[in-house]
């Protein structure tokens, strides 16, 4: 089990190496920052592992990270997808909505089964936590309907992030709701599918980095067309007139 | 009790987008290159003077004004009913041509895969309008909600989701003329003629 948990810090820091290697800080900064700091969360648990008091302050200060940076990296996902589609007024409420709809759920999952924790903080975060992990399903799943609905092209970067948190955190919220039914005699199982879903996530992210993204906006010098090929469109016009 | 219903509906959703993603990954690789050939023939030709006529308003007055009220619902019926075959046309000409547009994004020619973005995005925006357009017309149909109130007006489909139809279809069919330029004369005719 130790053991096991050393995998994902493995392949996040291949991912990272990936990540750093296709210049992907320039095209999705939120999402290259939550690998960098995916990484040095891990270390930085892994050095204070030993002394309980600081181990715990670590923990839930990542997991607010993480949370944050989650919720960062779906609206920079929707940005990528969506902008290229519509200037649309409500475009722009989607992710709003989205992220409403994460935070009520969440609270509502809070009220229904209600946590131990003495402290507000790691309750807030927890929440947080929660509420992420459905912003992230309903942005995966969201972004699968639309492949299907509008035919888009789903090999690209900002799906292939999608679906890795997709995959986990729909791993994730069924995981905590069985807890929640089950008790801590699940909490074995708990952690071992917890940490298969996110190798498996971080292995989605490296398998859609893997290969280079093709440019989609060539220099204006590049893009004009040929003087043969002006009369051609020119003609093709005019007959659709 | 609410919210573990809707927690296990996400947790549903979800794993179904997973089983369609792998689906997707297991069958479209290599993918299909699809070419001019693969567009040309399975296109529908879409009237775009005839959509125009159907959003006119003047024309929509003019039925109203001349028809008897029972006899203005059934034109009106049979003009939402042509609508909804012209708007599924523009939506299945999107699609053949967003697959074309996928094909192109693989080229080396930096300015096809230029081409091929903005007929791709094009053709999505043609593709989010007809969707709107019809969900809003089959609900008319089926609710027939012409029995109830003078409404439903034509004329309002011309823009659904911010999106104006005609308009985003005539940009389309710019942007495929742009794509297909490469085409010999009497191919190109044959796409302009089939959009």
């Amino acid at each position: 089990m130790y053991l096991l948990e050393f995998i994902p810090s493995g392949l996040l820091v291949a991912l990272l190496g990936l990540l750093v290697l296709r210049r992907v800080y320039a095209t999705l900064p939120c999402f290259f920052a939550y690998a960098a700091f995916a990484v040095g969360a891990d270390l930085a648990r892994f050095l204070v592992h030993s002394h309980p008091g600081a181990y715990y302050a670590t923990y839930w200060i990542t997991e607010a990270g993480y949370d944050l940076l989650g919720i960062l990296v779906m609206y920079e996902v929707l940005r990528a997808v969506l902008g290229a589609l519509t200037r649309a007024w409500w475009a722009r409420l989607i992710f709003p909505a989205v992220l409403l709809a994460g935070v009520v759920l969440s609270l509502a999952r809070a009220h229904a089964a209600p946590t131990q924790f003495s402290r507000r903080l790691a309750f807030c975060i927890l929440i947080g936590e929660i509420a992420a992990r459905f912003v992230q399903v309903f942005v995966f799943a969201g972004l699968v309907a639309l492949v299907r609905l509008l035919g888009l092209r789903w090999r690209q970067f900002p799906f292939g992030v999608a679906a890795g948190f997709g995959l986990y955190s729909t791993v994730a919220l069924l995981i905590t709701t069985k807890l929640s039914d089950f008790g801590t005699r699940f909490m074995f199982l708990w952690n071992v599918t917890s940490l298969v879903a996110y190798s498996l996530a971080v292995l989605i992210w490296i398998w859609f980095f893997s290969v280079p993204q093709k440019t989609e906006n060539p220099s204006p010098e590049l893009s004009a067309l040929s003087p043969v090929d002006l009369k051609q469109y020119k003609d093709a016009l005019r007959r659709m007139r | 009790m609410l919210s573990l219903i809707f927690t296990w509906l996400s947790v549903a959703w979800g794993f179904l987008s997973c089983i369609y993603m792998l689906r997707c990954a297991w069958t479209r690789f290599p993918k299909r290159d699809v070419d001019a050939d693969d567009v040309i023939p399975f296109l529908y030709p879409v009237d775009i003077s005839l959509a125009e006529s159907l959003l006119d308003p003047a024309t929509e007055f003019e039925f109203r004004w001349k028809l008897r009220p029972p006899e203005f619902r059934e034109a009106q019926r049979k003009r939402m009913r042509l609508y909804l075959e012209l708007t599924r046309r523009m939506a299945h000409n999107a699609t053949v041509l967003v697959q074309y547009a996928d094909a192109e994004n693989n080229s080396r020619d930096p300015r096809r895969v230029g081409l091929a973005s903005t007929l791709q995005q094009k053709a999505i925006e043609v593709r989010i309008y007809s969707l709107l357009t019809r969900i809003k017309l089959r609900l008319w149909l089926l609710l027939r909600s012409e029995l109830l109130t003078s409404k439903p007006v034509l004329a309002h489909l011309r823009t659904a989701g911010n999106i104006n139809g005609l308009q985003t279809y005539n940009a389309l069919k710019t942007a495929a003329a742009a794509a297909f330029v490469q085409l010999p004369p009497d191919e190109l005719d044959s796409l302009t003629r089939s959009l």
